[in-house]
């Protein structure tokens, strides 16, 4: 425990971490309800992407559909308070349904290696799209899903409320990817042979990311339809949300966590910043996002702590 | 006759799936990328070839070769753009390479479907039927276009046959295929065998962007929709695998007809999903994969 | 609620009056929005702007997505504080931003989305969402003014006693399809079967299959969000049943090249065309598009050509830029359109703040594809107009 709480101390990425929640922490003063609104589905977002960065550094495979789980999440949390569940219940049923979805992905997925995975995964969010669409009497289909609870209707609520979701599962995220079984775990997702003949039961632990994972986005999942309002496969379900989270993943610096959600509070304010040129702005969004992994291979983290590192 | 009816549009709906999941498995096969920008290749060519047969009023085959061209074009730019500088890119470790071709792929042909839809809006594009009119099979009313779709994908896909197997370009493709760095130790340069691959991957997608304009129509908003098809039907078939992927476009293909046609073309797409699941869980290689 | 109030703003006289427009720029209906929306602004600003301000508009891409409209809504208002927004086409968007409009006290006026949903949610609670306004014919009066057509234009001269109901699953297709099934048989019209297909349907051949096999005399369409494809294939496999009814993208003066000639014998419902000379206002309003964006309009031009100025016509009436008082100065409207005379019911009324429906007030037209041409068969056909189904077609005189 002593061993994990130095290695926070020491580690910039919590220095850089701490300055960025300070700020974030000072903005319901300075700005308007509007660019909180903004913000505070940047740290749902961030909370799905740091997710999807702990499974890729634990089982260094990329997961091309976190928004299986993240839709698990939301759609079951939304279902129920369909029917009059409330909401804290419906929250925790959110959580429980992306675990339990989480395990059903991983059995195919520990079997299969490299492209094999991330084709199971993208397959994954089709059959959930297509299931949603399907029963479309039920769960809204395309048209979406109203909820009867919302988490409040002021801005400034909902973004200290989205903050300090995001504050709280980032540090768990974080603690556990610093922990000692963390760092084993991410070794062995680099060296799979080594780590067995040390005796890990590697298996046993990527299970273990998978479900640590899949519980945090689909948590985030339900926060974010409550905070919304309404749960649609557009905005929790669709591949592009995957998409988006990886790139604000790959931006912000893999391996990080902490890059993950820099990541995301980026893209999702560039996406805003760049309405105004309308249809163009996912093109653009896309480009940067490209050259991004062209030319900045470790995203904004690794430029930030490679700065640091010169003399 | 709805037997008929059944056979006829299965067989003409699966040689197009067929010609598309031909260029994305072969392209896995010998150069180890997953282009995600597949769907969004086949728009750009049949975009194309309505652009072409409608400002300039030319003939349908005459947009149907422009229509190719861009689809060579495209896969080109994808090579040279996107794939190639993440390979040859030194900051990339080379374990997270194909994760990175992956992604870099998608993000493009995200890029090339909203530029499509900037300037021609996502609303569908269709080309006028290569040969018009229709004919009676076994007293079925069947449009001569799919008959005509279905022949080229067959002779474009024998075409393909006769190169790998005939040619001495073909014999290298295959060794490439199988081991590269054997082949590139024997003194063949990869990167002319890489080229020849993203000619013909060009020609196979342009080909069949052109013909789905023809026949059911095509929308940059489906480029997502028709990656996403050819490559569930390269997985059943076998990541690699050329027949493999012909196979399963045929099963894919009769299954959703099948489908539409006995329960509701709601379901359309669930029967092969969920024998995309079983495979994945049972037999992840695929019906005919090797790796 | 404090945080979205848009103030009444007691601006500086000089300073324009911003409306925000919220469209699909990608999709055919959605350009026709911001385009009538840009023609209507530059009109009313060339002859003076309202009491001098001039009006400015706010453009917005929603993408066709639901989440990114409802920030746009939330821009439009706390960022760049619009007195009003007009858009979408798409029903569910439309659902999904009367909350803001009631949460943010703006007037929202949808000039393309159909469903019958939009102006029940006013009526069951008038006091929340009475900032909504319904400015597109309604899912009910689509089907109304379809069967009316059909009674008045059609079957005097084609015998049509049977028909399958063929739309999109969509939020505007259930009114629309609930209402055709009740008044295609008051016209004498049997309805044999009622098909509904997966917006994202791309081949539709066991679709028009099925249909044949039924022999219906007509298929009454209820489509939008598709139009180009099944249009196509219908002609391709030379279908023997003609297709009426409403297609959405039918009614764009584009329709005839997107589908490369398929269209010819295509009848649809629109709000107004091109010689539907509903109004004195409606050619010139054609021309004047035509001449500014080179195609003729689509339905959601004229639609919102009419709701920017409704929207003027009622800041004037209100003296005032407050959300509570335009909204007691658009029910008053009485503004002859381009649609026809648009005046909006009332509470008393089930579907409250929608445009009225009657040969006084707006009941759209219906028009047939012929030559490359949009060809008005109602309610005012031009004299030598000709009705021309396709030759592969089997529809018998009566």
């Amino acid at each position: 425990m002593t061993d994990t709480i130095r290695a926070l101390l020491t580690s910039r990425s919590v220095w850089i971490a701490l300055v960025v929640l300070v700020v974030l922490s000072t903005l319901p003063w300075v700005v308007s309800a509007y660019i909180l609104g903004v913000l505070t589905i940047a740290y749902y977002f961030g909370v799905f992407a740091m997710s999807w960065d702990l499974l890729f550094g634990f089982a260094n495979e990329v997961n091309f559909g976190p928004s299986f789980l993240i839709g698990s999440g939301a759609y079951a949390a939304g279902l129920l308070n369909a029917h009059g569940v409330p909401m804290w219940v419906c929250l925790i049923a959110g959580g429980a349904a992306a675990l339990l979805g989480g395990v059903v992905l991983a059995v195919p997925a520990l079997r299969l290696t490299g492209p094999y995975f991330g084709l199971t995964t993208l397959v994954a969010v089709l059959l959930l799209q297509q299931f949603i669409i399907i029963f479309a009497s039920s769960t809204g289909g395309e048209i979406g899903l109203t909820m009867n609870d919302i988490l409040s209707t002021e801005a400034i609520t909902n973004y200290w409320y989205a903050l300090g979701f995001m504050t709280v599962c980032g540090a768990v995220l974080f603690a556990l990817s610093r922990s000692p079984v963390g760092l084993i775990l991410q070794a062995s997702g680099q060296d799979r042979i080594g780590a067995s003949a040390l005796g890990f039961n590697v298996v046993k632990h990527k299970l273990a990311a998978f479900c640590i994972s899949a519980v945090f986005s689909g948590l985030a999942g339900a926060m974010m339809v409550f905070y919304l309002g309404t749960a649609s496969v557009g905005t929790v379900v669709d591949v592009s949300v995957g998409v988006q989270v990886i790139i604000a993943a790959v931006l912000g610096g893999r391996r990080t966590i902490v890059g993950a959600a820099i990541g995301s509070i980026f893209l999702i304010l560039a996406g805003e910043a760049l309405r105004p040129l309308g249809q163009l702005s996912t093109f653009v969004v896309s480009g940067v996002a490209l050259l991004v992994i062209l030319f900045f291979v470790d995203g904004l983290m690794g430029l930030l702590l490679r700065r640091r590192e010169e003399p | 006759m709805l037997t008929v009816q059944i056979l006829i549009d299965g067989f003409a709906i699966s040689a197009l799936y067929g010609l598309g999941a031909v260029g994305f498995t072969l392209m896995f096969g010998v150069c180890g990328v997953l282009n995600l920008a597949h769907g969004a290749t086949m728009v750009v060519a049949a975009v194309t070839a309505w652009v072409v047969a409608g400002q300039y009023a030319a003939n349908p085959w005459v947009a149907a070769v422009a229509g190719t061209a861009a689809g060579v074009l495209t896969a080109f730019a994808t090579y040279f753009l996107v794939v190639r500088p993440i390979e040859r890119s030194s900051s990339v470790p080379a374990a997270e390479r194909e994760i990175f071709v992956l992604t870099g792929t998608l993000l493009w042909g995200i890029m090339i479907q909203e530029a499509v839809a900037y300037f021609y809006t996502d609303n569908p594009k269709t080309v006028r039927p290569l040969i018009a009119g229709i004919m009676q099979i076994g007293g079925v009313r069947t449009p001569i276009n799919e008959l005509v779709i279905a022949v080229i994908c067959w002779a474009v896909i024998g075409l393909l046959w006769l190169l790998v197997n005939r040619s001495k370009a073909g014999k290298v493709l295959l060794a490439a295929s199988i081991n590269p760095r054997a082949l590139s130790i024997l003194g063949f340069e990869l990167s002319r065998v890489y080229l020849l691959v993203w000619t013909i991957y060009g020609v196979l997608a342009g080909i069949a962007g052109v013909l789905l304009a023809t026949f059911l129509g095509a929308s940059s908003a489906q480029s997502s929709q028709l990656t996403a098809s050819a490559f569930s039907i390269v997985v059943l078939g076998g990541l690699g695998s050329v027949y493999g992927s012909l196979l399963a476009a045929y099963v894919v293909g009769y299954l959703e007809t099948l489908t539409a046609y006995l329960i509701s073309p709601t379901y359309r797409t669930v029967p092969a999903l969920v024998l995309l699941v079983l495979v994945v869980y049972v037999r992840p290689h695929g019906l005919l994969g090797r790796r | 609620m404090a945080c979205f109030l848009a103030g009444a703003a007691q601006a500086d006289p000089k300073e324009p009056i911003k409306i925000g427009v919220i469209s699909e720029e990608s999709a055919i209906p959605g350009a026709g929005i911001s385009k009538g929306a840009r023609l209507a602004v530059d009109t009313i600003n060339a002859a003076g702007g309202i009491d001098g301000r001039k009006l400015e508009i706010v453009q917005y891409d929603d993408h066709s997505q639901a989440a990114d409209a409802v920030r746009a809504f939330q821009r439009a208002v706390s960022q760049d504080k619009v007195v009003a927004v007009i858009g979408t086409y798409i029903s569910e968007i439309a659902l999904a931003l009367q909350p803001w409009a009631a949460r943010s006290h703006v007037p929202f006026i949808t000039t393309g989305a159909a469903s019958n949903e939009i102006s029940k949610h006013i009526h069951d609670d008038y006091d929340k969402n009475k900032y909504t306004f319904h400015e597109f014919m309604a899912s009910r009066f689509i089907a109304d003014s379809v069967c009316d057509s059909i009674k008045q234009a059609l079957q005097p001269h084609y015998s049509i006693k049977t028909a399958v109901v063929f739309s999109e699953d969509a939020a505007w297709t259930a009114p629309l399809d609930a209402e055709y099934l009740e008044c295609l048989p008051k016209i004498g019209v049997k309805v044999l079967d009622h098909v509904r297909f997966s917006a994202d349907t791309g081949d539709f051949t066991p679709l028009f299959n099925k249909i044949e096999g039924q022999r219906p005399d007509v298929i009454v369409t209820g489509i939008s969000h598709v139009g180009v494809q099944p249009t196509v294939q219908w002609a391709q496999q030379q279908v023997p049943v003609p297709m009426i009814g409403y297609s959405g993208q039918a009614t764009s003066g584009t329709f005839w090249n997107d589908t490369n000639g398929a269209a010819a014998g295509i009848v649809t419902f629109s709000v107004a065309a091109a010689g539907a000379e509903l109004t004195a206002k409606t050619q010139p309003f054609v021309n004047d598009y035509i001449k500014h964006f080179g195609d003729a309009p689509v339905l959601t031009g004229f639609t919102t050509y009419d709701a920017v100025s409704v929207l003027a016509e009622a800041i004037k009436r209100a003296g005032s830029t407050d959300g509570d008082q335009l909204v007691a100065a658009l029910e008053k409207t009485d503004y002859i359109g381009t649609v026809g005379r648009v005046q909006f019911y009332g509470r008393d009324n089930d579907f409250t703040h929608a445009m009225k429906y009657g040969p006084e007030f707006v009941t759209g037209t219906m028009l047939q594809w012929q030559n490359g041409k949009q060809v008005i068969l109602w309610p005012r056909a031009a004299p030598q107009t000709k009705i021309s189904f396709p030759a592969f077609t089997h529809l018998q005189r009566p």
